[in-house]
């Protein structure tokens, strides 16, 4: 019953960023790899990244190390994106 | 949805602990366990806005304070999970009319407290997921602060007393229970996900996982679909 749902890293952080932001799916799938994050989405304040880290572990059954996590990680969707498929990887 | 919001008390180790009540005079009553930490802050409006909606269909509910939050006067860093249940356990018998009980998130680590009472769940949380987030707010705040810490660094500290995060004083007790902590294994309880959640469960309801927000927000569409379903669970 708790088992997760097959989820690519990719599906996972945009359901992640939806939740968190509080917008709807049609606005998160306008998010591309350029999209600018940190910085440019008030919301996204450090407490956000401490939920979005841990939420992303949970969804994709990773363990993230704090010095694996710098700002260029969150500069835009595409950094994220590609660090959660590396992640997923491993 | 103008329903009457009352509080209540229940005595919990010398304290007196509130408990919000809607709905007093119904024949029925759910016990709600609330989220745990910042989440409930963040889950509380539209927690009431379920308490509402099930008055209106006769339905009472109790939403109590934990020792430690809100109003309480109990000391934050001599909570643990064990008191907490111990605190719901007290908070139960002053409901006697009360067969059925709803936990949210990190409230499904503490709601196995009466054999008779039914239980339903929403969107169940690890304890080490919430103590991993609070750690990294922590350690983003000491940052912002210039300084250094890390997971390690906090768990030696916790280990030695308390540790604060994110607000929260952690006693030694709460953290090491938080590290291992996860909900009781399901033997005839429903849960409730929501629909864009990775995790499989009875039902999937829509909204919004408001506890991942920066802040507290209400969610009318979550609030309508969790006084659905707890209604036709306890009409079952």
């Amino acid at each position: 019953m708790s088992e997760n749902l097959d989820l690519t890293p990719e599906a996972a952080v945009r359901a992640v960023m939806q939740d968190i932001l509080g917008l709807d799916a049609e606005q998160v799938a306008a998010f591309t790899s350029e999209t600018e994050l940190f910085g440019a989405l008030p919301e996204l304040d450090s407490m956000a990244v401490a939920g979005l880290l841990t939420e992303l572990e949970d969804r994709l059954d990773i363990m993230i190390e704090d010095d694996e996590v710098d700002g260029e990680l969150f500069e835009t969707f595409g950094n994220l994106v590609a660090f959660a498929e590396m992640k997923a990887a491993e | 949805m103008s329903a009457a919001l009352e509080y209540a008390r229940y005595p919990s180790k010398g304290h007196d602990e509130l408990c919000l009540r809607v709905g007093v005079q119904h024949a029925k009553t759910i016990l709600l366990v609330p989220p745990l930490f910042d989440e409930m802050n963040r889950m509380r409006r539209m927690l009431v806005d379920v308490m509402r909606l099930l008055d209106a269909r006769d339905i009472g509910t109790a939403l109590p304070d934990l020792p430690g939050t809100n109003e309480s006067l109990f000391p934050q860093e001599q909570v643990s999970l064990v008191l907490w249940r111990e605190a719901l356990a007290h908070c139960l018998q002053t409901l006697p009319e009360c067969r059925h009980v709803a936990s949210f998130r990190g409230g499904c680590l503490i709601d196995n407290i009466s054999d008779d009472s039914r239980q339903w769940r929403f969107a169940p949380a690890k304890g080490s997921m919430l103590l991993r987030r609070m750690m990294r707010t922590r350690i983003a705040s000491d940052k912002e602060a210039g300084l250094s810490t890390d997971m390690a660094k906090l768990t030696a500290e916790a280990q030695q007393g308390q540790v604060n995060l994110a607000g929260n004083s952690i006693g030694s007790a709460m953290f090491s229970e938080l590290q291992d902590a996860e909900p009781a294994p399901p033997d005839d309880i429903r849960t409730a996900q929501l629909k864009n959640s990775a995790q499989r469960g009875d039902v999937a309801l829509p909204g919004s996982a408001l506890w991942l927000r920066a802040e507290p927000d209400d969610d009318l569409l979550l609030s309508q679909a969790i006084a659905n379903d707890l209604l036709s669970w306890m009409s079952s």
